[in-house]
């Protein structure tokens, strides 16, 4: 996020099981609008994300013993359903975040909602806010890629054969 | 061809990854057109176009800087103590810093007010609020010196203050917290909106000596006043405040004092109250409150404590006061300088309503109310309103006007400066503060005749605009031309304290009438010596009091003898000098106290208990010439009881000096 | 020709003399430089400033003595004795018979301008090391000290 007095930028990370960043200034600023603090505990999804991803990984890891093209299908097929649903989650979260506000807040503006965009850039009041995948999220987008090159390519292998 | 495919597509994951960060928007950034260097270079020797008096906040002074050149020139002590020159030190400023509470040596300066006649800059003098221990004081022009402190009974922090009428007539003091007041102060917290009342008290000031009493207080009910502007031209007798927490909240204000979606503007009509004075409708409080006063032919401040107060009640006296309503928490209510129109900055609104005078005075006639508010009538908003400013930007604060009709709003959460026409409601452009914006400043912008030019902006926060000095950084104003259609930054400068608000006045309005001496044959200190042949030193009981001269360069006596363990000691030292720019300054080893500075021809005192038996050195403290480092003396402490008789002398070995 | 000289001498001179101060305008009214220089060479021992001459009177006034005593004693004291002693600033015995009065009372009430173009001040600024300072006093008040002056030097 950005903002005239933030040139620097405000950052918030979201991580297999935590938060980082500037996740108690970003609160501080947004109670006056009414949005809910950010904590850990806002996101159940913490608690089971490891183990999905864990199970994520050992699909993968039995994608490469099995060596068969249909355990590749099914294990594209896994990381793209825990993308899309990825999205989803988050998109719900935000829906939440940006709608469920607080009718004291001192700030009310007719009509106006915060939901922080899914991937990309919104401007939201006096913040210029900006949603994307970190480290994490590319690895899952880099395999994910990967996976469908090495589907086309065993496709086309065997088709030449 | 396989080891291509692959590579071809890794190469899409990283330019996509690349191309989708290069999306990720900039930081906003400072455009400076080439131009800007010359429109505030001054050159080395020439002069500032104006002066700039800005508040210092929690240092509790009032500085001055030249625009636009942004040069700090000079802070002037009022509310605190200042080591620098001794205010708040010497026995003769104590007295300044006395209140109710005793000597209370710090407080918070919000707003300068700069005194004005038939609504335009005179340059006589400078009004400040004292925001915490409720005060006004007054700084004179001449001399950049504070002249006089009046505390302000009843009053529970005076934020929405000094605010002054167009002939200077009046400097008004509206309170922030309302209080209990008189037999009932001692209740419960919780019985706010029983108990609580607000007060503005009404300073009249003295057209030739501008000094200071407070005429008359309005009782008015409990709520917070934020800032004020008086009438001018049609409205001039009128007065207006912005009010918040009419909630009537006393826990949580935050949220509980945020909940209306509108709140007040206060007109009052003080003329009427002034009517009802001459009536004898008032009523005298009992109340205790100082009023100290600086006489510049003794060089000594003294302070009476006063003990009456007439206060008169607008919820009786129906045609005093009137609430319009405004959304939401407003802070500026700023009157153009036409007196038609008043801007009222709701800080949590979404819009900026303007109001008309003349609908104002129509709904008043009419009655067009909507009800009333704890006893008040209020006006319905559409009957007052001339127009609404919509989507200026977030967070309006304070707004003020230029000689062409257009007005200046300041807004904090949007971090920008917003032009727009007073009468067609437009906005005219917008440019971005680093960071936050509070108050904003043209010169002559409260009166009936802006002088234009420039705009300031003084900045909450300065995070990353200068070279970083830890976690305290300096505070920070800006500088930017309104002389075309688009507003352009200038220059950054620091300041030092918080910027509040702040004036600027045309420098041809004050630099010719400054004060460059004082004359010594004028000078009636109690404890002067005009000249050496009057210096001495005298022993009242266990007090000693040192009749000092200072001239360049020695101090005389500079030899003392015969003070004990046990005396106090007072060096009133007199500056002899006659010659503008020579002060020369004093100070004692082990002296728990400041140095002093003393200007030419002026008397001043350093307090000194000596606290070991020894000799002890004293010197000038101000660099006054080649012969400075000279300029030093020593008083020789002797144990209580001791025989060593009281003898003083200077320099020169041949005359013995024991007279 | 010997008029000629003289004037290019003296545009010489002013052409070294040092830029005036800016803002000068709004400084008191002082002597201008040009005029100065004149005055230096048309009258080398009556210093420069707005007196030019002066009407001393035997027996020696009384009243402007006694006023000349107590500005000595608030303005001057402090650095001028009455003897021939010198202090800060040179002592005062003899003054009148060494100075012509209206070098003395140039020298009171236009310091500055003295210090930085009469040759017998800059002398004694060579002497003393410290700026005679401008004690900020009326031809009137200078008149009186000189009188003052007149007594300390045996004159009745």
């Amino acid at each position: 996020m950005w903002a005239p007095q933030y040139p620097e930028g405000l950052e918030m990370k979201i991580w297999i099981n935590t938060l980082s960043g500037d996740v108690k200034t970003i609160s501080a600023l947004n109670h006056y609008i009414g949005m809910k603090t950010i904590e850990v505990s806002m996101f159940p999804e913490f608690k089971y994300m490891i183990y999905l991803v864990g199970i994520m990984i050992g699909i993968g890891a039995l994608t490469a013993i099995i060596n068969k093209r249909w355990m590749l299908m099914i294990y594209l097929s896994t990381i793209l359903l825990a993308g899309i649903g990825a999205l989803i989650d988050f998109y719900l979260w935000g829906y939440d975040y940006g709608h469920n506000l607080n009718p004291e807040a001192p700030i009310k503006i007719e009509g106006m909602s915060y939901q922080p965009p899914l991937i990309g850039t919104k401007v939201l009041l006096n913040f210029t806010a900006f949603s994307g995948p970190d480290i994490g999220g590319w690895i899952f987008i880099g395999v994910g890629i990967l996976l469908f090159a090495l589907l086309i390519y065993e496709w086309k292998a065997n088709k030449i054969k | 061809m396989k080891k291509h495919i692959k590579s071809a597509l890794l190469l899409l994951v990283a330019v996509s990854a690349v191309t989708f960060y290069a999306c990720k928007p900039q930081g906003p950034q400072a455009a400076l057109t080439g131009d800007a260097a010359a429109k505030v270079y001054v050159a080395p020797g020439k002069y500032d176009e104006f002066y700039n008096f800005v508040s210092g906040g929690f240092n509790g002074q009032l500085s001055v800087y030249g625009i636009p050149s942004g040069r700090l020139f000079r802070i002037i002590p009022v509310f605190s103590q200042f080591a620098e020159n001794g205010y708040g030190y010497s026995e003769e400023s104590k007295p300044m810093l006395m209140t109710s509470h005793g000597f209370v040596p710090w407080d918070d300066l919000h707003h300068p007010a700069l005194s004005t006649t038939n609504g335009e800059h005179d340059g006589r003098w400078a009004f400040v609020n004292a925001n915490n221990t409720p005060r006004v004081a007054r700084v004179n022009l001449k001399t950049f010196r504070t002249e006089e402190i009046i505390e302000l009974p009843n009053s529970g922090g005076n934020h929405s203050s000094p605010f002054i009428t167009e002939n200077t007539e009046y400097v008004v003091a509206g309170t922030r917290f309302s209080v209990p007041m008189g037999d009932k102060s001692d209740v419960s917290i919780s019985t706010y909106k029983e108990n609580f009342k607000g007060t503005i008290s009404f300073i009249k000031v003295d057209p030739t000596t501008g000094k200071m009493n407070i005429n008359f207080q309005l009782k008015t009910p409990g709520v917070n006043f934020d800032l004020s502007r008086a009438g001018k031209g049609p409205s001039h007798g009128w007065f207006f405040f912005s009010c918040y927490n009419t909630e009537q909240a006393y826990t949580l204000l935050e949220v509980n004092a945020t909940q209306k979606d509108k709140d007040f503007i206060m007109a009052v009509n003080w003329k009427k109250a002034e009517e009802y004075i001459a009536q004898g409708k008032g009523e005298k409080a009992k109340v205790n409150y100082a009023h100290n006063v600086l006489d510049e032919s003794t060089h000594t401040a003294t302070s009476e404590m006063l003990k009456e107060v007439l206060q008169l009640d607008p919820t009786v006296l129906k045609d005093i006061i009137y609430f319009i309503p405004c959304p939401k928490s407003p802070h500026g209510c700023d009157t153009d300088p036409t007196g038609e129109y008043i801007v009222a900055s709701g800080k949590l609104a979404a819009i900026i309503p303007v109001f008309s005078f003349t609908k104002i005075q129509a709904a008043i006639a009419a009655k067009d109310f909507e009800g009333e508010f704890a006893g008040i009538p209020v006006i319905k908003y559409e009957s007052a309103l001339h127009g609404e400013v919509k989507k200026p930007g977030l967070g309006p604060l304070h707004t003020e006007f230029d000689e062409k009709g257009n007005a200046y709003t300041s807004f904090f959460v949007s971090s920008e400066i917003v032009k727009w026409n007073v009468k067609s409601l437009q906005v005219l452009d917008r440019v971005a503060t680093y960071y936050s914006i509070g108050h904003l400043c043209v010169p002559g912008g409260p009166t009936r005749k802006p002088h234009g030019k420039y705009v300031i902006a003084y900045n909450k926060i300065t995070k990353d605009r200068y070279l970083p000095t830890g976690p305290e950084l300096t505070q920070s104003a800006q500088l930017y031309d309104i002389s075309g259609d688009k507003m352009q930054l200038l220059l950054d400068f620091p300041t030092t304290g918080e910027p509040h608000y702040a004036e600027a006045i045309p420098a041809n309005l004050i630099a010719p009438n400054s004060t460059k001496i004082y004359k010594i044959e004028d000078n009636r200190h109690p404890y002067v010596a005009k000249g050496e042949k009057e210096t001495k030193v005298e022993r009242k009981g266990k007090e000693v009091h040192v009749y000092m001269t200072a001239i360049r360069s020695h101090l005389t006596p500079d030899n003392i003898e015969g003070i004990k363990l046990g005396d106090v000691v007072y060096f009133h030292v007199t500056n002899l000098e006659q010659d503008w720019d020579v002060p020369h300054g004093f100070a004692v080893k082990g002296a728990a106290n400041a140095e002093i500075l003393i200007m030419p021809g002026e008397t001043q005192t350093l307090k000194w208990i000596p606290d070991e038996v020894g000799v002890v050195p004293f010197y000038c403290t101000d660099f006054c010439s080649a012969l400075h480092q000279e300029m030093q003396g020593y008083a020789r402490v002797s144990p209580a009881g001791s025989p060593v008789p009281l003898k003083f002398s200077t320099g020169v070995v041949e005359e013995t000096g024991s007279k | 020709m010997k008029g000629i000289y003289r004037i290019a001498c003296v545009a010489l001179l002013w052409s070294c003399s040092p830029d005036k101060p800016v803002n000068q305008e709004q400084l008191p009214e002082q002597e201008s430089g040009k005029s100065a220089v004149e005055e230096v060479i048309a009258n080398p021992t009556k210093g420069l400033g707005a007196v030019k001459s002066v009407t001393l009177k035997t027996p020696i006034e009384l009243d402007r003595v006694n006023r000349g005593l107590a500005i000595y004693e608030m303005k001057c004291a402090s650095c001028h004795k009455l003897t021939d002693q010198r202090v800060v600033g040179p002592g005062w015995k003899d003054i009148t018979k060494r100075r012509q009065p209206e070098w003395i009372m140039n020298m009171i009430t236009n310091v500055d301008v003295m210090l930085e173009k009469d040759p017998e001040a800059q002398k004694l600024l060579e002497l003393c090391l410290m700026r005679m300072p401008n004690q900020n006093m009326s031809i009137g008040d200078a008149r009186d000290v000189l009188e003052y002056m007149r007594q300390n030097d045996g004159e009745k």
